[in-house]
């Protein structure tokens, strides 16, 4: 390897700034970087620094097929990519993309790795060829007579990986390859990820935001800052536990055990170095003859309900079947008995197609209810018509656009008033406390489908909830963002709850569960598995019952050996903090 | 030379693979010809270019024997050529006669009674009588004869439509048309959509049900309520499509004129022995019932 480090880069950028038709300042801004053979390249930065943009870049998307200024140069294997077109640059870039639905081209899963090939005009023997061995390594052989549609989302991303590989290009990129999948898909997809970088064949791109995972597949990151502008280059492990505060400063998120390390040095655990994988703190925890004692579960998020109200539950669910697709769908939920009190933060996990959408859709009264009762506040969601419900539960879809009908910000949330029938002059009052609540008072006038994601989330909560309903439910809100919006939206909710409103929340990001929810329900196969304080369902069983992997941290205090005491330390709220035991 | 080897590579591969039990008919798997089945075996454009003369005259065609004979006559065609699932075929036996009957009647009732001819025996035969309107036999066959034109329609375009999977005639057309591929590839990408945007379209519209917009009756409410539903599934399929777009040119689609065929599309004897017998027994039939005075014949 080192003489091909030696030899000249796969990929030479100088001073590489782009601008999108339309926006004023360029990101990324004046980026310069080489990328040798065998190496493998974290790319990370905050939320809009042009990470997606650089990637489309390297293989000549931009600026042959997404209108966009580029200045500086970028040479794919010595060509310039403004001269070549994007199918020469193909033979020595290879891209993989976020969404795994819209990568799919044709009807089975060996066309579709042999498409790309087929382009190049490879002859058709090395096309079958290059399949196979494509298809094997991401695990998919036995299935190539398959519709793609028939694979889970991480089997769709592990093909998208495979077509990547056909084109045999020495350079592979991946934008935010596992943004839109379940736990279960990105360890399936980091699998594979891990075993190419091991081989060292090909030299590897990534954009990444969820760093638990990538942390020990990379071996170099680049960072750039909000500006879009090159602040950081250098081997991973160097570079995040150097320079992590600095990281952090500028808004990229560490693993999950380094941001839990740095709380505790500020309570005078130092864990020097600072670790990087669930594996490696358990380890330092453990090597250190003791620690302080944790915080209790429920430390960080107060006790629910928040006032003390003993009013009953405020969402009653009794022996709840539910079917898709009408009378002859499948069942997807089974005799449910669920309770939430009346300002509780509840979170439903588990697996894909354990059926937590379809309850949570049945609660809110977008789906009907097939055996079994549902009782929201005294209403029965499956009877009640959209005004009476909206006033008791606002449900929130996984993608805020579906639910906007109007066009702008401020009309949006006064058809919610107008369906309740409040009068005229009444709205006007409303509309401006929701927009003020939910920081939109300068976008009033604004169409909704012009705002960025966090903004349309937002808006999408208030409408859910302009009609006074005290009870939220949101489908999977943080799918596909970054961290750094999901943390955002989470912080919102949070608030929210503090305020009193009931949420609940269909997710399977475990670590934003273990933060943020009082309550846990989990759920396999439509049944659910059971329900508690978030704590004591993080360090039960229930988890790995549901076929879910605990959330880093969790992972690394589970298996301390010489602090029994820490074993329920799953939230962030639970470490020691500086005034206390540690000094 | 390379391609031939190619081609048979798959073929091989394709007689072991389990066969996956799909729900519902995907419309871009490869089904393995079921054997002995001739239909299979023709080249999808023959399967078109076969039928395609004879769907022109129809629409120029009047009375009941010719339809009747080419429905009858596609359908054998079909349940020997074909393999059938019994839903399909109950469909086009009891399926068939019932559409004919209902369209029959309903143009029948439609027809303008000044073009039927009133000559005719059949005309002064009256089926149904209210006030001053008249429902006459000569009318109701008149309806009947369009209801037969259009399920003749129909099946001859089955004969292609049931046998041909959608890459199959994407090859044939690239192949033996000279199609450019950029279109007949692109075409088949976008038959990707349609359900995802049927999924995408239900989903909008329960988010618009829980926000309580879906109320309101007239014209007007629809089309506010229409215009609602649009502007999502247009905004996310507008998006989606530029995705697949740069997804396909990131692997080198169009870059060439060609690309690599791993399955050779054939136009072989049999193509044109199906093609040409076709033709000659459909200007036989047309031949015997004009030359004989059956009925009607053409209509101008």
């Amino acid at each position: 390897m080192t003489s091909a480090s030696a030899a000249a880069p796969l990929l030479a950028l100088d001073r590489v700034s782009i601008r999108h038709d339309g926006a004023t300042a360029p990101t990324p801004d004046g980026v310069t970087l080489d990328v040798h053979a065998g190496e493998v390249v974290l790319v990370l930065g905050p939320s809009g620094c042009g990470k997606s943009t650089l990637t489309l870049a390297l293989d000549g998307l931009i600026p042959h097929a997404v209108p966009a200024d580029l200045t500086g140069s970028i040479r794919v294997a010595g060509l310039d990519s403004a001269e070549h077109p994007v199918g020469v640059l193909s033979a020595h870039v290879a891209m993989v993309f976020q969404d795994p639905d819209a990568q799919v081209v044709t009807g089975t899963l060996l066309d579709e790795v042999a498409f790309g090939p087929e382009n190049q005009l490879v002859p058709a023997a090395e096309v079958l060829e290059r399949a196979e061995r494509a298809l094997k390594l991401v695990g998919l052989w036995e299935r190539r007579r398959e519709n793609p549609d028939r694979l889970s989302g991480g089997g769709r991303q592990r093909l998208a990986i495979a077509c990547a590989l056909a084109m045999a290009s020495p350079v592979l990129v991946l934008d935010e390859p596992t943004a839109n999948l379940d736990p279960a898909g990105i360890d399936e997809v980091y699998a594979v990820l891990r075993e190419l970088a091991s081989e060292r064949d090909h030299a590897i791109v990534l954009v990444e935001h969820n760093l638990d995972a990538a942390v020990d597949v990379v071996d170099r990151v680049v960072v750039l800052d909000r500006a879009g502008r090159l602040v950081m280059d250098g081997p991973v492990r160097e570079i995040l536990r150097e320079r992590a505060d600095e990281l952090l400063e500028l808004g990229v998120w560490l693993p999950v055990s380094s941001l839990a390390a740095m709380r505790l040095a500020d309570a005078g655990v130092v864990l020097d170095p600072l670790p990087l994988t669930p594996a490696e703190l358990g380890a330092a925890l453990d090597a250190r003859p003791e620690l302080p004692a944790p915080r209790e579960a429920g430390a960080g998020r107060p006790p629910s309900p928040p006032h003390g109200a003993s009013a009953g539950p405020a969402i009653r669910v009794t022996d709840l079947s539910v079917r898709r697709g009408g009378k002859r769908g499948p069942v997807v939920v089974h005799d449910v008995d669920l309770e939430v009190a009346a300002g509780d933060f509840l979170a439903i996990v588990g697996t894909n197609g354990a059926g937590k959408t379809s309850l949570l859709q049945a609660i809110a009264g977008v789906i009907p209810a097939t055996a079994g009762a549902i009782d929201v506040l005294g209403l029965d969601p499956t009877r009640a018509d959209a005004r009476e419900r909206s006033r008791r539960i606002g449900f929130v879809f996984q993608n805020p656009e579906h639910q906007f009908i109007a066009s702008t910000v401020a009309e949006e949330l006064e058809v919610g008033l107008r369906v309740q029938g409040v009068p005229e002059e009444d709205r006007a009052p409303i509309v401006e406390r929701v927009l003020a609540r939910f920081g939109l008072e300068h976008l009033r006038d604004q169409h909704p489908f012009l705002l960025s994601g966090g903004q349309k989330r937002r808006l999408s909560v208030g409408t859910a909830l302009v009609a006074g309903a005290p009870v939220l439910a949101l489908d999977e809100p943080t799918f596909g963002q970054d961290r750094e919006r999901a943390a955002e939206l989470l912080g919102m909710l949070r608030d929210l709850n503090d305020e009193g409103t009931t949420v609940l929340v269909v997710t399977h990001d475990l670590q934003l569960v273990a933060d943020s929810a009082t309550r846990t329900a989990v759920m396999a196969d439509g049944r659910l598995l059971g329900v508690g304080p978030t704590a004591e369902v993080l360090a039960g069983p229930l988890i790995e019952q549901a076929g879910l992997r605990h959330p880093p941290l969790a992972r690394a205090t589970r298996g301390l050996a010489n602090h029994p005491g820490w074993h329920g330390v799953t939230r962030m709220a639970q470490l020691p903090v500086a005034a206390g035991v540690g000094a | 030379m390379t391609a031939e080897a190619g081609a048979v590579t798959v073929r091989d591969a394709s007689t072991d693979a389990p066969a996956a039990a799909s729900p519902v008919v995907d419309p871009y798997a490869e089904r393995a010809a079921p054997r002995g089945r001739f239909l299979y075996a023709l080249n999808p454009l023959a399967k078109l270019a076969a039928p395609m003369p004879v769907m022109f005259a129809l629409i120029f065609t009047r009375g009941v024997v010719i339809p009747t004979v080419l429905i009858v006559a596609t359908m054998l065609l079909l349940f020997v050529g074909a393999k059938l699932g019994a839903r399909t075929m109950v469909g086009l036996l009891v399926g068939t006669p019932l559409a004919v009957a209902v369209l029959g009647l309903s143009f029948g009732i439609w027809v303008d009674p000044a073009r039927v001819d009133g000559s005719s025996a059949a005309a002064s035969v009256v089926l149904l009588e209210i006030g001053d309107w008249r429902f006459t036999l000569a009318a109701y066959l008149v309806g009947l004869a369009t209801a037969l034109r259009i399920a003749a329609l129909v099946l001859l375009s089955l004969l292609a439509g049931l046998t041909t999977g959608g890459p199959e005639l994407v090859r044939a057309m690239v192949q033996n048309l000279r199609v450019p591929y950029r279109i007949g590839y692109t075409a088949l990408a976008a038959l990707r959509f349609v359900p995802r945007f049927g999924h995408e379209l239900e989903v909008i519209r329960a988010a618009h049900r829980v926000r309580g917009t879906d109320h309101g009756r007239g014209p007007i409410a629809w089309l506010r309520r229409t215009v609602g539903l649009a502007i999502p599934l247009l905004a996310s399929a507008i998006r989606h499509a530029e995705r697949v777009a740069l997804a396909m040119d990131a692997r080198a689609f169009g870059a060439h004129r060609t690309r690599t065929e791993r399955t050779v599309s054939r136009w072989r004897a049999r193509d044109t022995v199906f093609v040409v017998a076709f033709w000659i027994a459909a200007g036989a039939l047309y031949w015997w019932v004009l030359s004989a005075g059956v009925d009607g014949g053409f209509a101008v």
